[in-house]
């Protein structure tokens, strides 16, 4: 189905299935296909084999290829020591956490501002908008001291998963994202609804969501994308060994622990995300690439 | 500007019209109402920016002018600023993450566009090549950068990046442990764990890219590299834009890249950057205050940048 | 439902949601359940990991046996890493007041532990009822935790450093087990024989990254008989002959002689990793350092042997020394208190029970014998039973530390402001360790350092 998907790009397609043109391109496309194998599969291979080297073969010259005397109690113990079975549940449950906390409440206000447009609304539109140009690096210190004192309550988040969950709602670029494509749906959609006496929460339910499936996925992904990616504040806000996330916790194992056994546990980390993603990439492929950046 | 549209919905020009023009009567009753009900809808995410974004952003400002010791804060004028930049790592870590920041966008920013061309242009294995790109950001970032740390920049020979070297007969490197090849080493593991977002956003955007204009271009007799100077890059002006604005921002941020790869520091302060500093003073030194300091200056550069920008991208238009 | 009921109810729903959402999250700030049924309940930090195996159930073990002993005392556990003070988030925790009622810092956190409010001062609770061996614990260790007169914290821990070195290797280079390099000119001389060795073994190997450079430039200072800052802690002290001589000795080493290994930047656990895979011949460190390499590195501590640390001519003029305790958060009960007081008593300062069980530790993979933790001072009765204890049940060769212990060195303290300090002493050590120029030049790292250490202390004042 690729071979022939219609639409002209760059070069044209009768000039590639042409002579020359051919030869250029299969040559190419198997130089591409062999170096990003290379690039991109090679150091994960590396990385899976090496872990099964002992201390004395890592430091060996030259490198070998294959592990000569495999040691599985490198995984066996990065498991074990490192508790990463707890890791990775801490950090999904932030991420579904993540999701949830923006999916609602960010929707909501995109919503609000797109289509109900209360008074302020733009200029509470503003304000957020002009967090997008704020990094966090700027605010982790004071967003630090924020979140072990709440003002008024007086809480202290640390080590709670709402240390992680709340600071990501106030998101601009989603809420951008999200209040771009509710834009684009037709008023009188919801105008329609109004007369038949939908209340606005049913509105959004029942008319608005529906509609929005892809820029939600797109939102979705950013949200797990943004949990998985992140460090300094996980690492800040998430001090016990008990609460931290994979990548913190790596980090924290790294400075008392062989290397080789921390190799190990990159690589037992990565085996769920990859998966997931292997099942899903269909969906997180064509939501990145038909959603983002056109609602 | 390009205005791009989704499929199955038209967007109307210009504002939509207000909602509730309908044959409703307008009461103010109906008004604060409905008021009510749209802030209602705001207060969960309002909330959030007001106490994890707007009040952090005063307080961090509030707090780069006092000083905590022993419980008490008393207010200190400037002298939080003038230890934060008498710090001798200060510049140093100024330079260094602009010097990132710079080899970022030559490097990182390039790259994955002339990879999305590329991709782009391939009539198979596409998907196979699009999960590579993708796979290395879905390592947690710890474990990419500890890959490249003890593998790829190991300085020995054992090192994969040298026995490679070694192999081809070229001069080995001691990454990591070289002053001038640490940023560099930071910029390509940088690139390699995170371009699979930018490239899959780049051939998104290529698709949209109508395929008369290259075939008007080739008409005209241009050639390959012009089709791209006058075709793709104009065609994803505001995409490469944005991008580079977010790449910019994120640059600036650099912190895992060196806490990982050089321990911090790096060869005498080469991998120091302003994050890394942040951090120190922050949470080494016993210094929240002269770390929010760093962090206050850190946002002047930038709002001083995106002016620029601005001004710059308004001037083009 | 009428529209503007529901409404209503969809705008209390995401008040309310989020009203609970923010209260759903005061965790544990505040379980103080002191007085639950009559009984005393305290939490304690610094329990060991789950990797630890051995060292987590020693640590239970007293647990149980001492609730047993004090059935109105609840000790609650937590563990906080493999580090018991990772800067970072020691600093989170003392910030966050979420660190335990009874907790564990270093000695140079006190000024850190004071600004941040969290510690008491219990100089009125401790004494000889409380602590039993109180009167034989170190007068210099109660000093360390001591500011304004006031205790803030009671020692549990104290070491200084020395020369540690792989007996292994040194065997396979020819070299005398029983007789280790005294000066650095011995250690250089057995640094290039054990790197004869090959297979990418340091003969010596030291740090240079993570502040951890700095704290061992300081040791190697403190051996040429200088200091990092003046008397008065107002200017730095290592501009001299004696910190070159320092960073000539690496540099003549790494350089040289290429006996420092190929992989620089190093940092606590990189060191270890190394030595764990025999790997290093030698470096400086604190007699605990062979425990963290066979707990952690998967090395053997029967490999591993100690002296003291050599000086320029005949042994060093003074050792970097330092230690831990553990420190009562503020607000705590005269109960909470004692109960702290008597569970550090008992596991901590009882000469055959808990770190001073040498029973049990002796045939379990830890190393007895070591000179440490060195908390009784000397004569003290203590001191005499912990030592007859420790001889008695020695798994390692106690000649291997002899000459440590039989060879006290002075020893000092870290300098003021320690941690910043040695950040700016990192790129002098890396300078001498990651540049091959020839001509790289000592007195210009040095000089740098020193204008940057004294415009941080300009910039504290």
């Amino acid at each position: 189905m690729a071979q022939d998907s219609g639409t002209r790009t760059l070069i044209s397609h009768a000039q590639l299935r042409r002579g020359r043109g051919r030869f250029i391109y299969w040559a190419l496309l198997t130089v591409v296909v062999v170096g990003f194998t290379l690039v991109f599969l090679g150091p994960l291979y590396w990385m899976v084999t090496g872990a099964l080297k002992s201390g004395q073969e890592i430091a060996q010259t030259p490198p070998s290829l294959f592990p000569k005397d495999p040691q599985p109690q490198n995984y066996v113990d990065a498991w074990n020591n490192l508790d990463l079975a707890k890791l990775l549940f801490n950090t999904f449950y932030y991420a579904a956490g993540a999701v949830v906390f923006q999916l609602v409440l960010d929707t909501a206000a995109a919503y609000s501002l797109s289509k109900l447009r209360p008074m302020f609304g733009n200029v509470i539109l503003a304000l957020m908008l002009a967090t997008l140009m704020i990094p966090a690096m700027v605010l982790i210190v004071p967003q630090y001291v924020t979140v072990i004192d709440l003002p008024i309550v007086h809480i202290n988040l640390l080590d709670s998963p709402f240390a992680i969950w709340l600071p990501l709602v106030a998101n601009a670029f989603n809420i951008f994202l999200l209040k771009r494509f509710f834009d684009s749906i037709p008023e009188e959609l919801m105008s329609a609804a109004l007369v038949d006496g939908a209340t606005p929460l049913r509105t959004l339910w029942s008319i608005i969501l529906p509609m929005s499936r892809p820029i939600l996925g797109v939102v979705s992904i950013f949200a797990v994308t943004a949990v998985w990616k992140d460090f300094l504040w996980p690492k800040l806000v998430m001090p016990s060994p008990e609460t931290r996330t994979v990548s913190v916790g790596i980090y924290a194992f790294a400075g008392g622990t062989p290397m080789n056994v921390v190799i190990a546990a990159s690589v037992i980390a990565a085996i769920p995300t990859v998966i997931v993603f292997l099942i899903f990439q269909r969906n997180i492929m064509s939501g990145l690439t038909t959603g983002s950046l056109k609602g | 500007m390009a205005i791009t549209t989704v499929p199955g919905t038209t967007r109307k020009p210009g504002r939509p019209t207000p909602p509730h023009t309908g044959p409703q009567r307008t009461s103010l009753g109906r008004k604060v109402r409905d008021n009510l009900t749209g802030h209602a809808f705001l207060i969960g995410a309002v909330l959030c920016f007001v106490v994890f974004s707007w009040y952090p952003m005063i307080r961090g400002i509030v707090m780069s002018f006092q000083r905590t010791r022993r419980g008490e804060t008393t207010w200190v004028g400037w002298d939080n600023y003038s230890r934060i930049i008498s710090d001798p790592s200060f510049w140093p870590a100024w330079q260094n993450t602009l010097y990132f920041t710079v080899l970022a966008l030559v490097l990182g920013y390039a790259v994955p566009f002339f990879v999305a061309i590329l991709l782009n242009e391939f009539r198979h294995a596409k998907g196979y090549l699009r999960i590579l790109v993708y796979l290395p950001v879905m390592l947690p970032p710890a474990s990419a950068l500890y890959l490249f740390k003890f593998y790829a920049y190991d300085p020995s020979e054992a090192g994969l990046f040298n026995a490679i070297l070694k192999a081809l007969h070229l001069p080995t490197s001691q990454w990591m442990q070289s002053a001038e090849m640490t940023m560099p080493a930071m910029v390509i593991a940088s690139t390699w764990m995170n371009m699979g977002g930018a490239v899959l956003i780049y051939l998104a955007s290529l698709q949209n890219i109508p395929g008369e204009l290259y075939e008007a271009a080739e008409l005209d007799g241009a050639g390959i590299w012009k089709r791209i100077r006058h075709v793709t890059i104009p065609q994803t002006r505001l995409i490469l834009a944005l991008l580079a604005m977010i790449q910019i921002v994120a640059t600036m941020q650099l912190f895992i890249e060196p806490l990982i790869l050089a321990n911090g520091a790096g060869a005498e302060d080469s991998a120091t950057s302003v994050a890394y500093l942040i951090y120190q003073h922050g949470f080494f030194q016993n210094d929240l205050n002269g770390a929010a300091a760093l962090g206050v200056i850190m946002l002047v550069v930038l709002a001083g940048f995106s002016a620029a920008y601005l001004r710059l991208s308004a001037k083009q238009d | 439902m009428s529209v503007p009921q529901y409404r209503k109810a969809a705008a209390l729903a995401l008040v309310a949601g989020l009203g609970f959402s923010l209260t759903a999250c005061s965790t544990k700030s505040d379980d103080k359940d002191t007085n639950a049924g009559g009984k005393v309940t305290i939490t304690v930090d610094c329990q060991p990991v789950g990797a630890q195996k051995e060292l987590l159930k020693n640590w239970n073990d007293d647990v149980a046996e001492f609730q047993r002993q004090n059935p109105d005392i609840v000790i609650k556990s937590v563990s906080v890493g493999e580090q018991c003070n990772n800067p970072p988030d020691f600093t989170a925790r003392l910030a966050g007041g979420t660190v335990t009622d009874v907790f564990y810092g270093y000695m140079t956190d006190l000024q850190q532990v004071l600004d941040s409010g969290q510690a008491m001062d219990i100089s009125p609770h401790v004494n000889k009822d409380a602590i039993p061996t109180w009167d034989s614990v170190d007068p210099a260790l109660k000093e360390a935790f001591t500011d304004g007169g006031k205790l803030y914290a009671v020692p549990v821990k104290n070491y200084s450093m020395g020369l540690v070195y792989n007996k292994v290797l040194f065997q396979q280079a020819g070299l005398d087990v029983n007789n280790p390099p005294k000066t650095w000119g011995e250690v250089r001389a057995a640094a290039k024989k054990i790197s004869a060795l090959g297979n990418g073994i340091a003969g010596y190997s030291e740090y240079s990254a993570g502040n951890t450079g700095g704290w061992h430039f300081t040791s190697l200072l403190y051996s040429q008989g200088g200091q990092v800052l003046t008397a008065d802690g107002k200017k730095a002290d290592f501009n001299n002959a004696m910190g070159k001589q320092v960073l000539q000795n690496l540099k003549d080493m790494r350089y040289g002689d290429n006996s420092m290994g190929a992989r620089q930047l190093l940092q606590w656990g990189d060191l270890l990793t190394n030595a764990g895979a025999g790997k290093v011949g030698m470096f400086i460190g604190a007699p605990d350092a062979t425990q963290a390499i066979v707990s952690q590195f998967q090395g053997k501590f029967q490999d591993w042997a100690m002296s003291p640390l050599p000086g320029q001519d005949g042994l060093a003029k003074g050792t970097l020394g330092g230690g831990e305790g553990y420190f009562f958060k503020k607000d705590l009960t005269p109960e909470q208190v004692k109960a702290g007081l008597k569970w550090i008593a008992y596991q901590k300062l009882t000469p055959g029970k808990g770190q001073f069980d040498y029973v049990r530790a002796k045939p379990q993979n830890y190393p007895v014998g070591l000179p440490q933790p060195l908390l009784f001072a000397n004569g003290s009765e203590a001191q005499k039973q912990e030592l007859e204890l420790r001889k008695a049940n020695a798994n390692v060769d106690t000649a291997n530390f002899a000459i440590f212990e039989a060879t006290p060195v002075p020893i000092k303290g870290e300098p003021r402001n320690a941690q910043a300090v040695y950040a700016v002493l990192d790129a002098a050590m890396s300078g001498v360790l990651t540049n091959p120029n020839p001509n790289s030049n000592i007195d210009a790292l040095l000089k740098t350092a020193e204008e940057k250490v004294n415009q941080l202390l300009a910039a504290e004042s």
